[in-house]
């Protein structure tokens, strides 16, 4: 009896363990461990190293001619797909443009669920880029997305009614969101956008459970604290200074370390009024995952007039002993920096770079004088653009190769800066003329150790998609006339292609169900694309680009 | 018999309700006008309109407002309507409670007149 007992005392809690494991979805073991399984995509950059690479290999050199479209699914809605698709246990959790959500079938692409989030008719009028979303993120039994009018939602996974909303700014004042959350444990972090406006904008945690405020991080100091003095003498500038942060962060455990980048000071190309390095404009932030204080950072472009808006994505990477973080900027580098202390390895150019002749050891940037636009001065050609080098679109890291597969474009410009009117709500940029010259687009791959080039493929237009590397020797990447592509990553060589109906500006996907391995991709053309027509564009040939909205998922032929 | 009713009732409310459309179509008090052309883009920048459309309504985000594809569909009042109540499921938000009417007029006299230069290079 006393056994039984004894036995019924230890199968009880079991069970609540087992039902609590059910109902909690996705655990924080499934996300630590992201890299070491491969049938799901369960963050936007499928491990908290963000190396979108998976391991599948089923898909590979020999097997991709029988690569075929299984399903596609519409959106219903057009302008920027942004997104990635997350995959966990068999379904497709999506977001679109105009501030949807879509649990779908991943397997036969039927729909399960949708959320509309209901936005407010004028916030077209503070969103500088189109109304577009990076993805969502998955915990518990929760789907969290941020939307465009700067609210953090979670959604019940299984039906997707809204469980708590809770609204981190002003939309009016172009306080808005475009990140995919981040998941670390148990918070849910997201990043605001909006430094085209005359906005302060922060990297805040919410408890996953609630959504109340675990932490907020300005990006901007507030007067007194280190940094405020690196803004001019104008007060204002700690108030308006942008310094975005709309790209999602990477997780270091070992370290409890999450790093997030932050984007232009404002206004993005007038320097008069905020000179000095404008921190932590255009930095990665090192940050306390549990209190969000600044452990280190490290600035890419202080003081800048070029729009180089530095928040993209971070790569942890272990290379020879040495934990580093490996980050694409737009100001035309890729770098290479010790993620244990921000301490700079190496910045190679991904693109033509003149704006600067070199780095000091420390890795800050000797600007050329020639480059700078001024109120009296328009500066020509100075190479890359604001967008790069590489644009917002996330590389892909292969650990098996240790390389790097960067989106990337050649376009230069020509800039006159401005002294413009600050008002809130409305944009800021301190331009007085601005040109695109004619260039294109190139997809580049480098060894992440020593970050040499390997090979380049060169492109009538800019690559706007993100990249996804697999265990089968491939990397995939979309170009804006629709067309999704597959390369060997060890020679750049096109394997296959496919025009998906419109241009790919989000990232692909490979997940497996039943032992079959499928790749998504998401298209349908828009956000910022000023660059390729004004002034006479940096490709011109986009202009009037066909609008979709669609995730596409491939998978091999069967007989 | 009965179909020839429906066809010809069919025939009068289109009719009637391209009269309507006539009646109801607006007219831009400031066309022609260059110095409400001028007025105008000092408004399309003000209130942040380049930001999608591009300094010189080039098209960007948004589309080229200059050229005969988007220019020669719309009428003024489509125009005028647009900027006024926005495209529901667009980009496009409503700017009716920043501008007054007369200054809405200058903005499409602006866009008008950017079309007719375009038009004569």
């Amino acid at each position: 009896m006393l056994t039984r007992k004894l036995r019924m005392a230890a199968f009880v809690p079991a069970m609540l363990a087992a039902g609590a494991a059910l109902a909690q979805g996705v655990t924080d073991d499934m996300l630590f461990n992201a890299h070491k399984e491969s049938d799901n995509w369960r963050m936007v950059g499928r491990d908290y190293m963000s190396t979108r690479h998976s391991p599948l290999k089923q898909i590979d050199g020999k097997t991709i001619k029988r690569l075929v479209p299984k399903w596609s699914f519409s959106f219903g809605v057009l302008d920027a797909q942004n997104t990635t698709p997350l995959i966990h246990d068999g379904v497709m959790y999506v977001t679109s443009s105009h501030g949807r959500t879509f649990a779908v079938d991943a397997k036969s692409g039927a729909m399960k669920w949708q959320y509309n989030h209901p936005l407010p008719e004028d916030v077209g009028k503070t969103m500088c880029c189109d109304i577009g979303n990076r993805g969502a993120a998955l915990y518990g039994d929760k789907v969290f997305v941020a939307t465009p009018d700067a609210h953090v939602v979670a959604l019940d996974m299984k039906t997707g009614k809204k469980v708590w909303d809770v609204t981190l700014g002003d939309h009016k004042n172009a306080y808005t969101m475009t990140v995919a959350p981040l998941i670390v444990k148990g918070k849910v972090l997201v990043g605001m956008s909006g430094a085209e406006y005359p906005t302060r904008l922060f990297i805040e945690a919410l408890d996953a459970a609630t959504g109340k405020q675990v932490w907020r991080r300005y990006t901007i100091p507030a007067p007194g604290e280190p940094g405020s003095d690196t803004w001019g003498k104008d007060p204002d500038n700690l108030k308006f200074g942008g310094a975005s942060a709309w790209i999602t962060g990477s997780y270091d455990p070992a370290q409890n370390i999450v790093y997030w980048g932050t984007g232009n000071p404002n206004p993005d190309w007038d320097g008069v009024g905020r000179e000095g390095d404008n921190l932590y404009s255009n930095s990665t932030l090192a940050l306390d995952a549990d209190t969000g204080a600044i452990k280190f950072h490290f600035q890419y472009t202080p003081f800048d007039v070029w729009d180089f808006d530095g928040v993209n994505e971070h790569i942890l990477a272990d290379l020879d002993g040495k934990k580093v973080w490996l980050h694409g900027d737009r100001n035309g580098f890729l770098y290479s920096i010790d993620r244990t202390n921000g301490k700079f390895i190496y910045g190679k150019e991904i693109s033509k770079v003149n704006w600067m002749t070199g780095f000091t050891p420390e890795g800050r940037p000797i600007v050329n004088k020639e480059k700078v636009p001024t109120y009296d001065y328009e500066a020509k050609d100075i190479c890359p653009a604001s967008e790069g080098g590489k644009w917002w679109n996330p590389m892909a890291y292969s650990p098996d190769k240790q390389m790097v597969f960067i989106p990337s474009r050649e376009i230069c410009t020509d800039i006159k800066s401005a002294k413009g009117e600050r008002a809130e709500g409305k944009p800021h940029w301190g331009i007085g003329s601005i040109k695109w010259n004619k260039g294109h687009g190139q997809l580049v791959a480098f060894d992440a150790k020593s970050g040499q080039k390997k090979w380049t493929v060169q492109a009538p237009s800019p690559f706007m998609s993100g990249v996804l590397t697999t265990g089968g020797g491939l990397v995939f990447a979309g170009t804006p006339e629709g067309e999704f592509k597959a390369y060997d990553q060890d020679s750049g060589k096109e394997l296959w292609s496919y025009q998906t109906g419109s241009g790919i500006v989000g990232s692909p996907v490979s997940y497996s169900i039943g032992g079959k391995q499928y790749v998504a991709v998401p298209s349908g053309f828009g956000g910022w694309t000023g660059w390729a027509t004004i002034g006479g564009g940096g490709a011109p040939h986009l202009k009037d680009s066909r609008k979709g909205g669609y995730v596409t998922v491939f998978g091999l032929f069967e007989e | 018999m009965r179909r020839s009713l429906l066809e010809i009732g069919l025939f009068l409310a289109l009719l009637a309700s391209g009269m309507a459309h006539a009646d109801d179509e607006l007219k831009n008090p400031y066309a022609g006008d260059a110095a409400a052309a001028v007025e105008g883009k000092k408004l399309f920048l003000k209130m942040g309109c380049y930001a999608c459309h591009g300094h010189e309504a080039e098209g960007a985000v948004g589309p080229d407002l200059t050229d005969d594809e988007w220019i020669f569909q719309p009428t003024d009042s489509m125009i005028f309507n647009t900027i006024a109540k926005g495209r529901r499921g667009t980009v496009m938000a409503p700017f009716a409670d920043q501008l007054k009417p007369e200054e809405i007029w200058k903005i499409v006299e602006f866009l008008r007149d950017k079309n007719r230069q375009r038009n004569a290079k």
